[in-house]
């Protein structure tokens, strides 16, 4: 990690571009800008940034389809800028493996914050290494390895296995994931936790329609079981 | 013939006519009270419980009008038939009788000498009832002794003077004037009399020229009892015509009643909503007409309100637009507020203290814009019918503190509830609602707010009450329309308007409800109702996640709610670590 992190703003409207450009330069990061889909590929080859501020509605190819291609190589955190703030695009926004999203017209401060907070993710913090049946957490190399292979996970799902793995066999809440893993306030919404667990179950479990690892505790939340 | 008899037969038509006469008037009080009671069916048709009950009504009515026009008919037709025939028949016996009796009178009686003796007379009133029509006979004449003689033949139990009418009597014994017109002094009478359920024809003459008077007694038994099988016969034509017109009129009255039904079915199915209720038209009859008019009325209302639906849907459609368009410089706009307002909190920033006022208002005018815009798309969100719960596990006294403390309103409200309450429901959209309740009731009230939760069966009741001077009467009624502001002379800088309309549909989405009143201390009192368990109203099961058999289904999901449901006095910056000191009053007044 650079200490000053590099961004990658993706937003086709000049306006909005320059204005968050503006704020987030203020609050410290170097911010790269595309306005389309497809420079903002392009630029994520060149530049290797450290995070995607990405805008749902862009001309040609749209955010979802921009963000499920970055996807199939990088693990890099991918926060959603939405302004129709229908549900029904923040539901397919984690689907195609968002970490976060801001909902239009979004402050600065907010941004940052979320920035801040999903980057810090990615930082290592003990050095203990854990086993749930085929799978190795390492917490000091911060990978986790599934029969002796290598697994590709985003910052935010390394996060959401690291604070599972930490309380093994505990139940955690969905607001608690919320504050843990994504720093949200008491307000987060729960369906981030919903849709990460369902992509760290598509890398982690054996089957992922039937999770024998992380498992859903009715009306509570969420709890990582060592296999029997 | 003879004036008796033509004086009988006329009091026996008179008599058919006065029975005729009743019968037509029943009919038309009949259909005069049907008319009466169709109007009064046009007030029944909304009562759907009485419809069955008005159904069978009609069909009795129906049955009973057939068998009324059935039974006079029967009756007219059978009477007429009986009375001709018993003529027919009675005229034809009593003729054979008569003219035999006449015969003999002339033949036997009229051979006696005038003053016969009792034998004479007694024999010849045997040889005169010896005929082929079995008659008794009885003579009667005045002997050579100056006494009445009488003379009787033999059978029906001794036939006396006693057993002829005395009219009859006077009738035969009265001498007539012999004119052009009436050539003899006496006539033959007759007349029929009915003794012991029996009945009988008596008759009686004169020999003319002095000699015995004859009287003759016939029973008319054979005849009466052909008759009395007629008449047997003509009474269960009579009653199957009854039957049968009965059956006759059920039949009628399904057919009628049928569409009829179906008619008013196919009025309850549009009365519900369903516009496209349309009737098959079959035949050309007038309830085909009226299946056809029913149509084109379904059709005009569907039309009708498909136009009206669609207006509003494009105003609708306007307003949603209009808000998401305004995303977009409000964005912009935003981010560089903000980086106005860092300026102006850096110590000797570098705006001009001139133009710091301009700059101030800028920022919080924006706010308000934002705040605006927010609340305008969450408006429609409800109009459009598109806002949908995300249900989560909630304690209702954490997220009141939480609520309270994220806009620093822990000083000014008392909380008077118990941990471990927990109800599932939108924490979000509970935040929105508990926000504009408290901040509502800060704005108006002044602090204290005091806010209680209370368990109540399925539901928990929580009551948000200020201190303030209360609701006016006639403004309690709209306190939650929307843009409707309590007192006219501070129309601006009290919030967007929306408040309170937002929190009560968030409330209904939940299926609970808000209700506004005056406390008898004094003060507003806001009292939430929600259901403990909100999941049945989202359609899907309590538990939105399915150990990851949802995985692939979530895309397609017209899933769960907005992300922010916020509108309304929204902690903006809900930064987690930068911003703790910034729980902002919901009109951000400050700036």
């Amino acid at each position: 990690m650079s200490p000053v992190p590099s961004l990658l703003l993706i937003e086709d409207d000049d306006a909005i571009r320059t204005a968050l450009e503006l704020s987030l330069t203020r609050q410290g990061h170097r911010v790269a800008t595309a306005a389309s889909g497809e420079d903002g590929l392009k630029m994520l080859r060149e530049q290797r940034p450290d995070l995607i501020v990405l805008d749902v509605m862009l001309p040609g190819i749209d955010g979802f389809e921009v963000c499920r291609r970055i996807r199939r190589t990088d693990q890099l955190p991918i926060i959603l800028l939405t302004a129709r703030s229908d549900d029904i695009d923040v539901v397919v926004g984690l689907e195609s493996g968002a970490d976060d999203y801001v909902v239009k017209p979004v402050q600065g401060r907010v941004l940052d914050a979320r920035i801040r907070a999903v980057l810090r993710r990615g930082e290592r913090e003990s050095n203990d290494s854990a086993v749930f049946g085929n799978l190795v957490i390492d917490r000091a190399a911060m990978t986790v390895t599934k029969n002796g292979q290598d697994l590709q996970l985003t910052p935010t799902e390394l996060r959401l296995l690291l604070e599972l793995s930490r309380r093994p066999g505990q139940a955690l809440s969905r607001q608690q994931l919320l504050r843990l893993v994504w720093e949200h306030d008491y307000l987060g919404d729960s369906r981030l936790v919903d849709a990460c667990v369902q992509r760290l179950r598509a890398k982690v479990e054996d089957v992922p329609s039937s999770p024998t690892l992380i498992r859903t505790v009715r009306g509570v939340g969420y709890r990582l079981d060592p296999p029997q | 013939m003879t004036s008796p008899h033509v004086s009988e037969q006329h009091a026996e038509q008179h008599a058919d006519r006065r029975t005729g006469r009743p019968a037509d008037q029943q009919t038309d009080q009949q259909t005069d009270q049907r008319t009466d009671q169709q109007e009064g069916a046009r007030g029944w048709a909304a009562r759907g419980a009485l419809s069955r009950l008005r159904f069978t009504s009609l069909r009795l009515r129906l049955v009973v009008v057939f068998a009324l026009v059935a039974l006079t008919a029967a009756v007219s037709a059978s009477g007429i038939a009986y009375w001709l025939n018993r003529e027919a028949v009675l005229t034809r016996a009593q003729d054979a009788v008569l003219r035999d009796f006449q015969q003999e009178m002339q033949n036997r009686a009229g051979a006696l000498p005038v003053h016969p003796t009792q034998d004479e007379l007694q024999r010849t009133a045997g040889q005169m009832a010896s005929g082929s029509q079995h008659f008794s006979v009885l003579l009667v004449a005045t002997d050579p002794g100056g006494r009445t003689a009488y003379g009787t033949s033999g059978g029906l139990n001794g036939f006396s003077l006693k057993d002829v009418p005395k009219p009859l009597r006077a009738a035969v014994n009265r001498q007539q004037k012999v004119t052009s017109a009436n050539k003899s002094p006496y006539h033959l009478y007759w007349q029929r009399v009915v003794d012991h359920g029996t009945p009988y024809l008596v008759a009686g003459t004169r020999v003319i020229g002095g000699g015995p008077t004859g009287y003759m007694v016939k029973s008319l038994e054979p005849e009466a009892k052909d008759l009395n099988s007629l008449a047997w016969s003509l009474g269960i034509a009579t009653g199957l015509a009854l039957i049968g017109s009965a059956l006759l009129a059920q039949a009628a009255a399904s057919t009628v009643l049928k569409p009829v039904q179906r008619l008013g079915v196919a009025a309850r199915r549009l009365g519900e909503g369903k516009l496209d209720t349309r009737l098959r038209v079959s035949g050309t009859d007038e309830l085909a007409d009226l299946s056809r008019t029913f149509n084109n009325a379904a059709e005009a209302l569907e039309k009708r309100v498909a136009e009206m639906a669609a207006r509003d849907e494009a105003s609708r459609r306007f307003v949603a637009d209009m808000s998401h368009e305004l995303r977009t410089p409000l964005t912009a706009i935003t981010a560089v507020t903000e980086v106005l307002e860092e300026e102006l909190e850096m110590e000797g920033g570098g705006i001009d203290p001139m133009i710091e006022p301009a700059v101030r208002l800028v920022i919080s005018e924006t706010r308000r814009l934002n705040d605006l815009v927010e609340n305008l798309m969450e408006v429609t969100r409800f109009d459009a019918g598109t806002a949908r719960l995300v249900l989560d596990d909630v304690d209702i006294a954490d997220q009141i503190t939480a609520c309270i403390d994220a806009r620093a309103w822990l000083d000014a409200v008392e909380l008077d509830a118990e941990r471990g309450i927990h109800a599932r429901l939108d924490p979000r959209r509970l935040d929105v609602i508990l926000a504009n309740l408290i901040g509502n009731a800060l704005k108006h009230g002044g602090s204290p707010v005091r806010v209680s939760v209370r368990e109540a069966d399925d539901e928990i009741v929580i009551r948000v009450r200020d201190h303030g001077p209360g609701i006016p009467e006639d403004v309690l009624p709209h306190v939650f329309d929307r843009f409707y502001k309590a007192s006219a002379s501070r129309p601006r800088s009290e919030g967007s308007g929306l408040g309170l309309s937002i929190a009560l549909e968030n409330a209904h989405i939940h299926g609970g409800e808000i209700t506004a009143a005056n406390s008898p201390e004094g003060g507003a009192v806001f009292t939430l109702r929600l259901p403990r368990d909100a999941s049945a109203l989202t359609g899907r099961p309590a538990e939105e996640d399915k150990d990851g058999k949802q995985a692939s289904g979530t895309g397609g999901e017209p899933a769960a709610s907005s992300p922010s449901p916020s509108a309304a006095p929204q902690p903006q910056p809900p930064s987690p670590s930068q911003e703790q000191g910034g729980g902002q009053d919901p009109t951000r007044e400050e700036a």
